[in-house]
């Protein structure tokens, strides 16, 4: 009977990878997401293409966290975007053909009668990044602070942020606190219009005298202060409840400088509801002008639900109004069916909004009062406009063996815009196109 | 405070394949207590930070994972898997997954521990009787048991294993700590999202934890004195891993004036001499440190050398 001595050596590191892949593990060479000195990585790519091909986009989103072993992290971001197609540019559409100048004065385009008049020289290009750093300041208190930064080839924004976490009753509770101040600068093309000029037609024998009277500055800009206030209770062992109220205070220059107003005759004849013509028999459009501030106000209340199964239902309600006169109302509801190693997330949003004061889809030709507005500020912009959108979507991801997620979502986009109808020709046409588009993201976390 | 036993659920016997008493639950919201019989063990899991009504919930499912295992991986059920490899003889068994992942990590631990560790060695107990007399095999009968005995002698190209006739496999010396490991996942996995929680599992003295218990403190945990019975000699605190022990359960046979403990060498197909009775190791997982003491064990005079060189908590009761 030998004993057989097996020399005392160190066997167990290779004893912990054995049995981590025993037990299904990740090795421990592979990191679990958070685990401090090392890096999780999320890219995402969204591809956003609308109905008729009007606009489509293509978004990549990189972003890194650094997990540190006191609990801090650090968050780059980065976006790149690329839009290509045409937007609306505000105008009605007419029963014959429009002529619209460039926003740059070089050369102009064409839209066919009936046709909802769009800007094709619609093309963009985003970088965006951010950096967050965020960390406990005591067992209680959270802090974070970040910059951000992006860049289109007309626009620059430059913002920071800091935020307090509080948790209170052993982290069922937490209070929050944010603050972000930014700074925007846009360089319209062709410089900025002055707001309610008339566009400048290129056929025009006074094209250049017109031009130079409806720019106004190079350069504009804007600040913006975000305020947050946040509590998030868990409220029982299934059920999570937040409750946001967030304060925006935007100043400066917030017209879209390439979106234009038509002005409709109202002169009882053959043109009644046409566009209104100048003196060179030439369709009049003004520059959109919207207030010079504006002040937001959002309350949000979010509601997370887990079933014993694993499945989560996510209910939301956004309630925004401002002091342009504009609401709006977002109900939210996305449940998460959990399958173990893999979950599908059907989700269905609604949203309804009422249209800003100042929103005209078209102007009258009283209110353009023979070349002196009658009014200070107007809009045609859809987006202020009075809508509902509706859309329903799914996410399907899975882990792998290793711990990564890969994620598809695909998302469908219903929105419909409403308002006056209009007067005489004004009502052959559709003033309210509505917008339809798809999303699809795919993503992988690792 | 405890309140009440509560009982769980009924369970359906798919689920309980050997017939066990439903899992009961005594404890109050701090702490939940929940206890069952598994692998011949008394099973218990303590749970922090939840209502009686998700400490049930996950009772059941905990015990339904052991039974799973147990029934899936034990030498005593006639028609499972295992059963199935051992009459089996030189006819290929294809293996699930789970199945072929222990045969690899067997392998490895085969490897590792220079053939001290063989999950083929079970047919020893065959010939061996730890009932403090002193009858002891025939030197043949050992040569030909030993014949039977080398996980290098079969064949093991996952998903297929062939053994040779007379082989048998038995995964008894790690079923139970990776129950522990998988019920930990078990817990884990289905704990609930947005509360703060804590578990111990804790299989007849093998046992794992999910993290610290709530207050930060670890958790305490006897280590069984060999010679007292149930009297705690050492108290382990454990707020992370794992801790397993082996022992050789007080059985022996007597030879030549020694005491020779009921742990076997299938090197040599005899008992491994001047064993400490019993050993506990503290490793991330059940599973490594159930590995770890049985291997410790099977190293003899040398086992606290070994388990020094391990680098990890131990604890050795000679």
């Amino acid at each position: 009977m030998n004993e057989s001595k097996q020399p005392s050596v160190n066997i167990t590191t290779a004893l912990a990878l054995a049995c981590s892949s025993a037990l299904g593990l990740a090795a421990p060479g592979a990191h679990a997401q958070g685990e401090p000195g090392t890096w999780d990585f999320d890219l995402a790519s969204l591809y956003y293409s609308e109905s008729d091909s009007r606009v489509t986009a293509i978004e990549p989103v990189f972003s890194a966290t650094r997990n540190y072993a006191e609990g801090e992290t650090l968050t780059l971001k980065g976006v790149f975007d690329v839009l290509t197609g045409a937007s609306p540019n505000g105008a009605t559409p007419s029963d014959s053909l429009q002529t619209f100048t460039r926003p740059s004065g070089n050369g102009e385009y064409t839209v066919d009668a009936g046709e909802n008049p769009l800007d094709d020289t619609f093309k963009d290009t985003r970088f965006a990044a951010s950096a967050d750093w965020a960390a406990p300041l005591s067992r209680d208190w959270d802090y974070s602070a970040g910059v951000y930064g992006s860049r289109e080839y007309d626009y620059l924004s430059m913002g920071i942020s800091g935020g307090l976490k509080r948790y209170l009753n052993s982290k069922n509770t937490t209070l929050n606190f944010g603050l972000s101040l930014s700074h925007d600068m846009v360089d319209p093309v062709g410089n900025s219009p002055q707001g309610l000029s008339a566009m400048p037609h290129k056929s025009a024998p006074s094209y250049e005298a017109d031009r130079a009277a409806s720019r106004d500055d190079a350069s504009q800009s804007k600040n913006i202060i975000d305020l947050l206030w946040g509590v998030t209770q868990v409220v029982n062992r299934n059920t999570l409840m937040q409750f946001n109220y967030s304060l925006s205070l935007a100043d400066g220059y917030l017209n879209d400088p390439y979106k234009l107003l038509s002005v409709i005759d109202e002169t009882p004849g053959a043109n009644f509801g046409g566009n209104l013509l100048d003196g060179n028999g030439n369709r009049i459009y003004l520059y959109e002008q919207r207030p010079q501030s504006r002040m937001k106000h959002a309350l949000f209340w979010q509601t997370k639900y887990a079933l014993d199964g694993g499945d989560v239902i996510d209910a939301s309600y956004r309630f925004m109004f401002d002091d342009w006169g504009l609401t709006s109302h977002t109900f939210d509801l996305a449940y998460r069916w959990d399958f173990g190693g893999s979950y599908l997330e059907p989700h269905v949003r609604y949203y309804l909004q009422s249209e800003a004061d100042f929103y005209k889809r078209y102007l009258t030709q009283a209110e353009y009062n023979g070349g002196a507005p009658a009014l200070q500020e107007a809009s045609a912009d859809y987006r202020l406009g009075e809508m509902d959108a509706i859309s329903i979507g799914a996410k399907y991801a899975w882990r792998t063996a290793s711990d990564n997620e890969f994620s598809v979502r695909l998302e469908y986009y219903m929105q419909r815009s409403k308002g006056e109808a209009g007067f005489g020709l004004l009502q052959q046409q559709e003033l309210y196109p509505n917008t339809d588009a798809l999303m699809l993201t795919v993503g992988y976390k690792f | 405070m405890l309140t009440e036993a509560l009982r769980c659920q009924p369970i359906a016997p798919e689920f309980n394949p050997a017939a066990h008493p439903i899992p009961v639950l005594q404890g109050a919201p701090g702490m939940w207590r929940g206890r069952f019989k598994a692998m011949a063990s008394d099973c218990e899991i303590l749970m922090e930070g939840m209502d009686a009504e998700v400490a049930a919930h996950l009772l059941r499912r905990a015990a339904i994972e052991a039974w799973r295992i147990e029934y899936k991986f034990s030498r005593y059920v006639t028609d499972n898997l295992i059963a199935r490899i051992n009459r089996a003889a030189r006819q290929p068994v294809k293996v699930d997954d789970e199945t072929a992942d222990l045969f690899d990590f067997a392998t490895q631990c085969f490897e590792l521990s220079g053939g001290l560790f063989d999950i083929s060695s079970g047919v020893l107990r065959r010939i061996w009787r730890f009932d403090g007399g002193s009858h002891v095999p025939s030197a043949s009968a050992i040569s030909s048991t030993l014949a039977l005995i080398g996980w290098h002698k079969v064949a093991w190209d996952r998903p297929y294993l062939t053994l040779l006739p007379g082989m048998e496999i038995d995964l008894g010396g790690i079923g139970k700590e990776y129950a522990v490991d998988k019920v930990v996942q078990v817990l884990r996995d289905h704990r609930p999202a947005w509360t703060t929680t804590s578990f111990l599992v804790n299989f007849g003295g093998d046992l794992a934890c999910t993290g610290p218990r709530l207050d930060g403190s670890a958790w305490c945990v006897g280590v069984e004195s060999s010679e007292h019975n149930h009297a705690a000699v050492a108290q382990a605190r454990l707020a992370t891993g794992a801790l397993a022990t082996s022992g050789d359960s007080r059985r022996f046979v007597r030879w030549q004036g020694k005491r020779l403990g009921h742990i076997l060498n299938p090197l040599t197909g005899w008992p491994v001499e001047n064993a400490p009775h019993a050993i506990s190791v503290a490793a991330p997982s059940c599973l490594h440190a159930g590995m770890l003491s049985t291997l410790a064990m099977l190293q003899g005079e040398q086992a606290e050398a070994f388990l020094a060189a391990q680098g990890l908590q131990f604890w050795v009761q000679r």
